[in-house]
C-alpha cells in the first residue's frame, strides 16, 4: 500500500507513452509493472433505502416493489415469520413438512397432479420453505401468465389441499432421508455440533425421527398452517416485468378476504451451555472431519462488525486469512480450511472454525487454529490485513443490493428483525472507523480457546497418534480428556447399543491398533 | 467439475397462450454478444447490460481438461487450476530470481526421491513388502533424507525455516490478496472433462484490474509452490472421493463404464500420478494447452464495452502464440458390446444407475435425448409419476442426458422407498423404456416440457455470472452461439424423433448397470 501513491505520476506518463504507441501501430504498449498503479475512476454507488420501494395494501400488509424489464418473468416472494421456531416438541421438522406440503398437496379445489401439471405447462415455478426462523413462498413466472399464476399461487397458500396421498409420499421420502443420516460424515458432524452448541433441546438442533414422521398428520399440519400462513404475518416482495400500479391492484384482489391471524412469537433462546472440551463421534473414514467453535454474538451487538473484520482475517477471507495460509497454503493439511462467526437476531449466535484432513494431521491442523485464535488475542493484526478487511468489506458491500430480488430480501430481512433503517447509511463509515486495537479487544471478548468445543468425526484410532513428525497429537488439547459421543440410530436418533463405548478414557489407556494406513497417501 | 450439459439451453420467448398444441408464437431473443479475437488467437465475448449496476462477472476457458491428458499424467489440468492461483514472477514473489533459485532447487531434490519411489519403493510394492509405495511411513533412509531436504527448501521459501522470515521469497496468495482489496468475490475455478474454466465478479470500475491480472498469469505463469500443493489435492481427492459414501465406486463405475475415451479416468486424477507429475510435464502442458489460441475471455456486467476492447486488448496482446496448435483427440470410444453390472455395497440407501451411450455434444441426436429426460424429470415427469407415485417403489428417480465434447452418455438414477430393492427399480425403469419405444409421447406432454425448458433457458441467464458460465463451456465444447441456436433446436424435436432415439440408443447391450446395497450392519 505505501507504493501507491509513490507509482501515481509515473503512470501518467506511462499512459501517454502507451497511447502514442498505439496511435502509430508499432510497439506494444507499456503496461503498468504492478496492478496498484492502475488509477481507477470513482465508483458512485448510493445506498438504496427501505422506503424507497415499501408499500401497502388496504389490509396494511406491506409489499416491496422494484420493477426490471430486463426479462419478461414476475417474481414474487412472500416471507411469513415462524420456521422450525414454532415445531412443537414432539414433533420436530412438523414446520418444514407443512411448508413442503402446502406446495405439494394441491388445493381445496385441485388434486395435486392436476395442479402440478397446471404449473408446468405454464412454466411457472413455485416453492414454499422454512428454515429456523421464517418460512417462505415464492412464485417465478412469465409475465404474460401472471394473472393466472398468481391466482394459482395465492390459492395454494390460502387454501392448500394436504392430499393424503402426497402426504405419505413425502412422509416416505422423508423416512428414507433419515436412513442415510449416517451415510456422510459431514451430517453426522453437523447434526452433533448443533447438539453440542445448542443443546439437545434447543429447535435449532432437534430433528425428526421415525416417530414424529408418523405424527405428522393433516390434521397437524392444518395447525401450522393456520398459525404462519396468514396477512397479519407476511411481508410480501415483487421483482420483475410488470409496472407497479398494476402488480399492487393484482395484489390487492388477490389476498382480498385473507383473514389476519394472530402474532408469531419470536424464536426462544437456547437454555443449555456448550461444554467446553474435546469431542469425537466414530466413523471409519480416512480424514477427519473437524468443527471447533463457541457461543458468539447477537446481530446488533456493537462489537459485531469489528468481530466480523477480526474473522475475515483469521479465516473468514479465503486464501487472504490467516487460516487458509497455514493450513492449506503452507502446510497443505487441508482443501478447505475456515472459520466463521455466525450472529443470530434473537439470542447469541456462534463462532466456529472448521477444516478436514487426512487421519495423522488432524491434530496438527487443530493445533495450528487454536494457535491463531490465541494469536490474534495476544497481538495486534497488522495495519496491511486491517486495511485488506476494510476494502474488502466497503468495497463488496454494494453487492448485497445488486439485483433487484437481493436487495428487496435485505429490506424484508430487516424489517422483520426491526434492524436500524440507517444501518446500511453508514455502514461503509463503521467499517472504516475501526481499529487495530478494536479487532484486539473483541478477540480477547468473544474468542478463547479455552471455551471451545472441539467435535471430530472420523477414526480415533488413527487420529489421536497424531503426525509422523510429532508435531501434535491429541493429547496435546484438554489434556487428552476425549468425550466419546456415541453414533446414534439414525432412525430414532437414540444411542446405538453397539457405540456406545466407555466415556473417557485418555490416550495412555489405549493399545495401538496397528491398522494399516489407507491407500493414496 | 461440472457437466457441461445445461450450457446448451438460450433464450428463447415462447409465448404461452392456448391451452393445446398449435406452435406457440415463438421469439427467439438472441442473447447480445460482442466477439472478437486478437492477432495471437484470443477470443473474447462480451456481454454489456446495466440491469444490475457497478458489477462486472469476468472469466477465461481454456480448451482443455482430463479428456486431454493420458496414464501417467492424469489430473494434470485440475492440478493446473490450483497452480493459476501461485502467482508470476510479479504477483506472489519479492524476489523472483530467488525464488526461481528455490524452485529450482525443489525440482531436482523431487525428481532424484520421485526416482527413488518410482524404482525401489514401487518394487517393494510389487514383492508385497509395504502397503503403498508414497506412504512416508514406509520410507527408506535415502528417501527420507531426500523428504527432509525438500521440505527444509519448501519451508525456507515460505519464510518458516530454521532461519526464519528472512529467506522467504513468497509472498503468501498475493494474487487473492490483491482482487480482495479491489473488491473481488466470488473468485474461483473449476475442472471438468473438456474445459478449465476460471472467474470472479469484481465492481465495475475494476474491470481494468482482471485484465492486468489475468494476463500477467497468462503471460508469466511460474509452478510455485509445484511440490506442496500436492498435499492440497490429495486432501481435495480424500475429501469428494474416498470419504464421501459414494465417491470411489462412482470413480469406478465411470472407469468401466468408458472403454477406450479419454473419459475413464477421474478429473482430480489417479493419486499415483498425482504424485509423479514432473516440471518438464507441466510445462509442455502449458506451452501446448495455455496458449492464446486455445483460450476463450468472457465478461458480462455493467461495463463500456468499447472501453474495455481497448484496455483488453491492450493487456492480453502481451500473450505469445503458441508454436503449435494442441493436438486432436483421437481416441474414440469403442462399441459395447455386452451388458456391463457392478454390484456395490457401502454406508449407502438401496439404489441403482444404469447407463447407456449416446452421442457428443452438437449431435443431432442430442436434442431429442436432452427432451427425453426432460419428460422423465420433475414432479410431473414419467420417473415420479411412475416410481415414487404409482408403483411407490422409490423415493427419488432421475434422468440425465450428459453430451460432451467427444462422447456422451444418458443414466438412470434411483433410491429405493421402504422395502423395495434396486432390481425393482431397474425392471420399473425397463417399463418404461418400452413405453417410450413403443408409443410417441403425447403432443400436450411434450408441449408442456417444451415450455419448462424454454422458460429454463431465460431463468438462467439472469445471473452475470451463470450466463459468463454458460458461454465459456458452450464456447469450449461446441460455439458459443449454441446459446441462442439450441433453444430452436429443441423447440424443433417431435414426438417421433423421441421414440426413434429411444430405439435406438437404449438396447441392452449397451448399458451398464450399478446397483448399490447398504452393507450389513450398517
Amino acid at each position: 500500500m505505501t507504493t501507491f501513491h509513490r507509482f501515481r505520476a509515473l503512470v501518467g506518463i506511462l499512459a501517454v507513452v502507451a497511447s502514442g504507441f498505439v496511435a502509430r501501430g508499432e510497439e506494444p504498449p507499456v503496461l503498468p509493472a504492478r496492478p496498484e498503479e492502475i488509477e481507477f475512476r470513482a465508483l458512485d454507488f448510493k445506498v438504496p433505502e427501505a422506503k424507497q420501494f415499501r408499500r401497502t395494501l388496504a389490509d396494511g400488509t406491506v409489499v416491496y416493489v422494484a420493477p426490471s424489464h430486463e426479462f419478461p418473468l414476475v417474481k414474487i416472494s412472500i416471507t411469513f415469520k415462524g420456521g422450525a421456531s414454532l415445531d412443537p416438541a414432539d414433533v420436530p421438522g412438523l414446520v418444514a413438512t407443512t411448508a413442503r406440503m402446502v406446495r405439494e398437496g394441491g388445493t381445496a379445489t385441485a388434486k395435486p397432479t392436476a395442479f402440478d401439471e397446471q404449473l408446468d405447462f405454464l412454466a411457472t415455478e413455485m416453492g414454499v420453505g422454512s428454515n429456523d426462523a421464517f418460512t417462505t413462498a415464492g412464485l417465478n413466472c412469465l409475465s404474460s401468465n401472471l394473472d393466472e399464476s398468481l391466482g394459482l399461487f395465492v390459492d395454494m397458500l390460502r387454501k392448500p389441499g394436504f392430499d393424503e396421498a402426497r402426504l405419505e409420499t413425502s412422509k416416505a421420502r422423508l423416512m428414507e432421508a433419515l436412513k442415510q443420516r449416517n451415510d456422510d460424515a459431514s451430517s453426522i458432524l453437523s447434526r452433533e455440533w448443533k447438539r453440542l452448541l445448542w443443546g439437545a433441546d434447543h429447535f435449532e438442533s432437534r430433528e425428526p425421527t421415525a416417530a414424529s414422521v408418523a405424527a405428522m398428520t393433516t390434521d397437524r399440519l392444518r395447525e401450522v398452517h393456520a398459525r404462519i400462513f396468514h396477512p397479519g404475518n407476511m411481508i410480501v416482495s415483487v421483482t420483475g416485468d410488470f409496472e407497479e400500479k398494476e402488480i399492487l391492484a393484482k395484489l390487492e384482489k388477490a389476498f382480498a378476504g385473507w383473514k389476519k391471524g394472530s402474532a408469531v412469537p419470536d424464536p426462544v433462546a437456547p437454555t443449555a451451555q456448550l461444554a467446553p472440551g474435546l469431542y469425537h463421534v466414530p466413523k471409519d473414514i480416512p480424514q477427519g472431519k473437524v468443527v471447533m467453535g463457541m457461543r458468539s454474538i447477537e446481530r446488533d451487538d456493537p462489537d459485531a462488525i469489528p468481530l466480523l473484520l477480526l474473522n475475515d482475517i483469521l479465516g473468514g477471507s479465503g486464501f487472504t486469512s490467516r487460516i487458509m495460509q497455514q493450513v492449506r497454503s503452507n502446510e497443505g493439511l487441508a482443501y478447505s480450511a475456515a472459520s466463521a462467526v455466525a450472529p443470530k437476531v434473537d439470542y447469541p449466535g456462534q463462532f466456529q472454525a472448521r477444516f478436514e484432513s487426512k487421519n495423522a494431521t488432524v491434530a496438527l491442523a487443530t493445533k495450528i487454529i487454536l494457535d491463531l485464535v490465541e494469536g490474534v488475542r495476544d497481538d495486534l493484526v497488522s495495519y496491511e490485513e486491517l486495511e485488506t478487511a476494510k476494502l474488502a468489506a466497503i468495497e463488496t458491500f454494494p453487492r448485497q443490493f445488486e439485483s433487484k430480488p437481493a436487495m428487496l430480501r435485505v429490506f424484508v430481512n430487516d424489517e422483520w428483525t426491526k434492524r436500524d433503517p440507517q444501518f446500511w447509511q453508514t455502514y461503509r463509515d463503521k467499517v472504516s472507523a475501526v481499529t487495530r486495537e478494536d479487532l484486539q479487544r473483541v478477540a480477547k471478548k468473544h474468542l478463547d480457546p479455552a471455551k471451545m468445543a472441539i467435535l471430530v468425526v472420523g477414526d480415533w484410532d488413527e487420529i489421536e497418534k497424531g503426525d509422523l513428525g510429532k508435531r501434535a497429537t491429541m493429547a496435546d488439547f484438554f489434556d487428552g480428556k476425549v468425550t466419546h459421543l456415541p453414533l446414534r440410530d439414525p432412525l430414532t436418533l437414540e444411542v446405538l447399543p453397539e457405540a456406545a463405548k466407555p466415556a473417557e478414557k485418555t490416550p495412555a489407556e489405549k493399545a495401538p491398533t496397528g491398522k494399516p494406513a489407507p491407500a493414496g497417501k | 467439475m461440472t457437466s457441461p450439459r445445461q450450457a446448451r439451453f438460450g433464450c428463447l420467448l415462447v409465448l404461452l397462450t392456448g391451452w393445446f398444441v398449435a406452435p406457440p408464437p415463438v421469439t427467439a431473443q438472441q442473447v447480445a454478444v460482442e466477439e472478437f479475437t486478437l492477432p495471437n488467437g484470443m477470443q473474447f465475448l462480451l456481454v454489456p447490460r446495466t440491469d444490475q449496476p457497478n458489477v462486472v462477472s469476468a472469466g477465461w476457458v481454456a480448451k482443455v481438461g482430463s479428456v486431454n491428458e493420458r496414464p501417467g499424467i492424469t489430473g494434470i489440468s485440475h492440478f493446473f487450476e490450483h497452480m493459476m492461483f501461485k502467482g508470476t514472477d510479479t504477483i506472489g514473489t519479492r524476489d523472483a530470481k530467488r525464488d526461481a533459485e528455490f524452485r529450482d532447487e525443489q525440482r531436482k531434490v523431487r525428481e532424484d526421491l520421485n526416482r527413488l519411489v518410482w524404482t525401489e519403493q514401487y518394487d517393494r510394492y510389487f514383492r508385497g513388502e509395504i502397503d503403498d509405495p508414497w506412504d512416508p511411513a514406509n520410507d527408506t533412509q535415502a528417501l527420507r533424507v531426500l523428504r527432509g531436504r525438500l521440505d527444509s527448501l519448501i519451508k525456507a521459501q515460505q519464510g518458516r525455516g530454521d532461519d526464519g522470515a528472512a529467506t522467504a521469497t513468497i509472498v503468501k496468495d498475493e494474487f487473492d490478496q490483491v482482487y480482495t482489496k479491489a473488491g473481488g468475490s466470488g473468485m474461483n475455478a473449476f475442472t471438468s472433462f473438456d474445459l478449465t474454466c476460471y472467474f470472479i465478479t469484481v465492481p465495475s470500475n475494476k474491470l481494468e484490474l482482471w485484465a492486468w491480472m489475468e494476463s500477467d498469469r497468462l503471460h508469466d505463469s511460474v509452478f510455485r509452490e509445484f511440490y506442496s500443493e500436492r498435499d492440497v489435492v490429495h486432501e481435495e481427492r480424500r475429501l469428494r472421493t474416498d470419504s464421501t459414501p459414494t465417491g470411489r465406486f462412482q470413480e469406478q463405475f465411470d472407469s468401466m463404464f468408458w472403454a477406450s475415451c479419454g473419459y475413464s479416468w477421474p478429473v482430480i486424477g489417479w493419486p499415483s500420478d498425482l504424485n509423479s507429475y514432473t516440471e518438464e510435464q507441466a510445462q509442455e502442458y502449458w506451452n501446448t494447452y495455455y496458449r492464446p489460441g486455445n483460450l476463450v475471455g468472457v465478461v458480462v456486467g455493467d461495463f463500456d464495452a468499447p472501453a474495455a476492447k481497448a484496455f483488453i486488448t491492450r493487456y492480453f496482446s502481451r500473450l505469445t502464440a503458441g508454436e503449435k496448435a494442441p493436438p486432436p483427440v483421437v481416441t474414440l470410444e469403442v462399441d459395447q458390446l455386452a451388458e456391463q453390472r457392478m454390484n456395490a455395497e457401502g454406508d449407502f440407501p438401496p439404489s441403482v444407475e444404469i447407463r447407456y451411450h449416446t452421442v457428443p455434444a452438437g449431435h443431432a441426436d442430442s436434442y431429442p435425448l436432452d427432451m427425453l429426460a426432460e419428460l422423465l424429470n420433475e414432479r410431473t415427469g414419467r420417473l415420479y409419476k411412475g416410481l415414487v407415485e404409482e408403483r411407490a417403489i422409490a423415493s427419488g428417480a432421475q434422468a440425465t442426458s450428459d453430451t460432451r465434447k467427444y462422447a456422451g452418455l444418458f443414466a438412470f438414477e434411483a433410491e429405493t422407498r421402504g422395502e423395495a430393492t434396486p432390481e425393482a427399480l431397474e425392471a420399473a425403469w425397463y417399463e418404461e423404456l418400452a413405453k417410450l419405444q413403443s408409443e410417441e409421447v403425447p403432443e400436450r406432454e411434450l408441449r408442456k416440457v417444451k415450455n419448462r425448458v424454454a422458460a429454463g433457458n431465460y431463468r438462467r441467464l439472469e445471473s452475470n455470472m451463470s450466463l459468463l458460465v454458460q458461454l465459456a463451456v458452450a464456447e469450449a465444447t461446441l460455439d458459443w452461439k449454441e446459446i441462442n441456436d439450441g433453444p430452436r433446436k429443441y423447440e424443433a424435436v417431435t414426438a417421433a424423433d423421441i421414440r426413434r432415439v429411444a430405439n435406438e440408443y437404449f438396447s441392452p447391450t449397451n448399458r451398464s448397470v450399478a446397483t448399490f446395497r447398504r452393507k450389513a450392519g450398517e
